[in-house]
């Protein structure tokens, strides 16, 4: 068992969005800013991680056909965990994303890890493969929010990047989150067709 | 059969209990620093909207079906002491209530305003709390500032800083000037106007009906509290 | 007069804030079954049902036992478990009723459990404050805000399905295929109803 490969494969040969094609609803609507797009991975990767753990460790005794409502308990109460402590802790950073952190709970890619990956194999592999998705998912969160942060509201990190240039809001908005994944996507397939027909 | 069914159930059921036995005290932990945030956030507002003022305990009251808060305050100016009221209020805006807390003197001018909880459109209504932030990325790096500095510290968003000064008691008119600066505050003050959010009058109009809202109830709780034991602090 | 406040809660949640194309909800079925018109309308019909009876549902159980009990904390497992069962029940139901559909929607009707338009309708109810202490009639407003938002995601739904089943015979660039011409053409609807946030009610 490959650890490394277990890790490695979710951030790009089986990256969540781009190459799976899975957990596009944050995606879209989180990438408005560097800091949502962090602590969004954060989450994410919290709960990925939790649920990938439990699912493994229960994978023996979970009855198989009551066992999606029970992964999606499971998930439900990492979610909310991170939701209790983002509320105490980061309050900013709980009304910026919203109704969002609790719908990490249908997040496909949790789920669908769980399902694929968790329920068969052992804890250690199953940590890194949360681990490893979690991290792949944010980093294209990462780049979509760098071109939409910038365009739409002329700031990164928060601070603002031309003084007196007014952004165009469009990019924050859900027309512009379609606009630049469909760019990504249309990007990735250029390179890979170019690679192909070397 | 029944087997099939009841192990199952049970086990869901085995791990509903332990969930929830494990978000209580999640949320047992959570609790005070959730409760803290709260207060500190509407003790800052206080802060921001009566300036230099000391301030009571919040009043609740029922005015016309709903619950309205309010604090009376007091400030030494000279030999005088002045009054100050400030009160909770909120409007439908774009995406739910856009709810602020306003500070007034006794002679209804406005002495700040600040915006607590808001789900506008980010962007456009959203910009009622946003600080006009004249300090670039590049200055912040150069100058060397720490990242935990934040450039953008307790400055008061240009929205609601147009509130300061204005006659509540009179109607506040609403003009679109476009994008914000400072040097266009002598005129709108003139005309008890503010300058509306580009592309977002819903947000805009509705923080102008909540304060004049507010100022009602204002009034009619300060009626209300008359002749009996004079406000203030406790 | 009430009325008005019904329209209102409809026209808010179907054209100036849908779901799909201004909160950017429920996009993964919107992507996966736009494809055809007919099963478009099996899906929406289905998510409108399936959002509406979970709105019933659940606003009574914040309302008395979430916030009676002061257990707000269980609100996202209790959700999403009730959310569960309903579409367990809709599928039951539909297959009693018509294989046929049940058959062309696939395995995207117990996906209806992950739709985020489905949990995020109900999360919105709480969050509209329908389910507060002093507002008059919240069950309606929730029951008619799921339904509407249910109405919203499956108009952009068969919009979408119209736009794809064209975009079959067209000359589309071969990077451009699948998932990157949805997306812009999405996109494009949601620039289009943007132009609806201007509405006054």
């Amino acid at each position: 068992m490959n650890y490394w490969k277990e890790f490695a494969k979710g951030i790009w040969k089986r990256n969540p969005q781009l190459i799976v094609g899975l957990g596009f609803c944050p995606t879209l609507a989180i990438s408005t800013s560097i800091s949502n797009a962090f602590w969004m991975t954060v989450g994410v990767t919290f709960v990925l991680m939790g649920s990938n753990i439990l699912v493994s460790l229960i994978r023996r005794i979970a009855p198989s056909h009551l066992r999606i409502p029970i992964y999606i308990t499971i998930i439900a109460a990492f979610v909310t965990i991170v939701d209790l402590s983002l509320k105490a802790y980061q309050p900013a950073v709980y009304k910026s994303l919203g109704i969002f952190i609790p719908l990490i709970v249908v997040n496909c890619i949790i789920l669908g890890r769980a399902e694929e990956f968790a329920q068969r194999n052992p804890i250690l592999p199953s940590l890194l493969d949360g681990a490893g998705m979690g991290i792949g998912f944010g980093l294209t969160l990462f780049v979509l929010s760098f071109f939409r942060e910038i365009l739409g509201s002329n700031k990164l990190f928060g601070f603002t990047l031309i003084p007196g240039m007014e952004p165009a809001a469009v990019m924050i908005l859900a027309p512009g989150a379609f606009f630049t994944l469909a760019f990504m996507l249309w990007g990735m397939n250029a390179v890979n067709s170019r690679k192909r027909n070397r | 059969m029944i087997r099939e069914i009841v192990k199952p159930t049970l086990t869901l059921a085995a791990i509903a209990f332990i969930s929830s036995l494990l978000l209580s005290y999640v949320q047992k932990y959570t609790e005070p620093a959730i409760e803290r945030q709260k207060r500190e956030k509407l003790a800052e507002a206080l802060r921001l909207v009566l300036p230099g003022f000391t301030v009571g305990e919040a009043h609740k009251v029922p005015i016309e079906g709903s619950e309205f808060t309010f604090w009376i305050g007091d400030r030494r100016s000279g030999q005088a002491v002045e009054k100050g009221y400030a009160f909770i209020t909120g409007s439908p805006g774009y995406g739910g209530d856009v709810e602020s807390m306003v500070g007034v003197d006794e002679k209804g001018k406005i002495l700040g305003l600040s915006i607590l909880d808001q789900s506008e459109s980010p962007g456009l209504g959203a910009r009622c709390v946003e600080v006009a932030n004249r300090e670039t990325l590049w200055d912040c790096l150069l100058k060397k500032i720490p990242f935990r500095d934040h450039c953008e510290e307790k400055r008061i968003p240009w929205f609601q800083i147009q509130f300061k000064w204005l006659d509540a008691t009179r109607k506040i008119r609403v003009e679109k000037r476009g994008v914000w600066n400072p040097d266009m505050r002598p005129r709108l003050l003139e005309d008890n106007a503010i300058s509306a959010l580009t592309g977002a009058t819903i947000t805009t109009d509705a923080v102008v009906r909540s304060v004049e809202r507010g100022t009602a109830r204002l009034n009619k709780a300060l009626a209300m509290r008359l002749p009996d034991r004079e406000g203030g602090a406790r | 007069m009430e009325i008005k406040v019904f329209l209102a809660i409809l026209l808010s949640t179907i054209l100036i804030n849908n779901y799909v194309l201004s909160r950017i909800l429920g996009i993964c079925p919107f992507l996966g079954v736009s494809k055809k018109l007919d099963s478009a309308l099996g899906m929406g019909l289905a998510v409108i049902f399936v959002m509406t009876l979970t709105s019933f549902i659940t606003h009574p159980i914040y309302k008395y036992v979430l916030v009676g009990y002061r257990i707000t904390y269980l609100t996202i497992i209790v959700f999403i478990l009730v959310i569960a069962a309903v579409v367990q029940l809709v599928e039951m139901v539909i297959r009693k009723i018509s294989p046929v559909l049940h058959q062309s929607l696939g395995i995207f009707l117990p996906l209806i459990t992950t739709n985020c338009a489905v949990l995020g309708v109900v999360l919105l109810n709480i969050s509209s404050g329908f389910a507060k202490p002093n507002v008059s009639m919240g069950l309606l407003k929730s029951v008619v805000q799921g339904f509407g938002g249910g109405a919203g995601f499956t108009l952009a739904l068969l919009i979408m399905a119209g736009i794809r089943e064209r975009l079959e015979i067209a000359d589309v660039p071969e990077n451009l295929k699948g998932v990157p011409i949805t997306f812009i053409t999405a996109g494009l609807l949601a620039l289009a109803f943007y132009g609806f946030s201007g509405m006054k009610i």
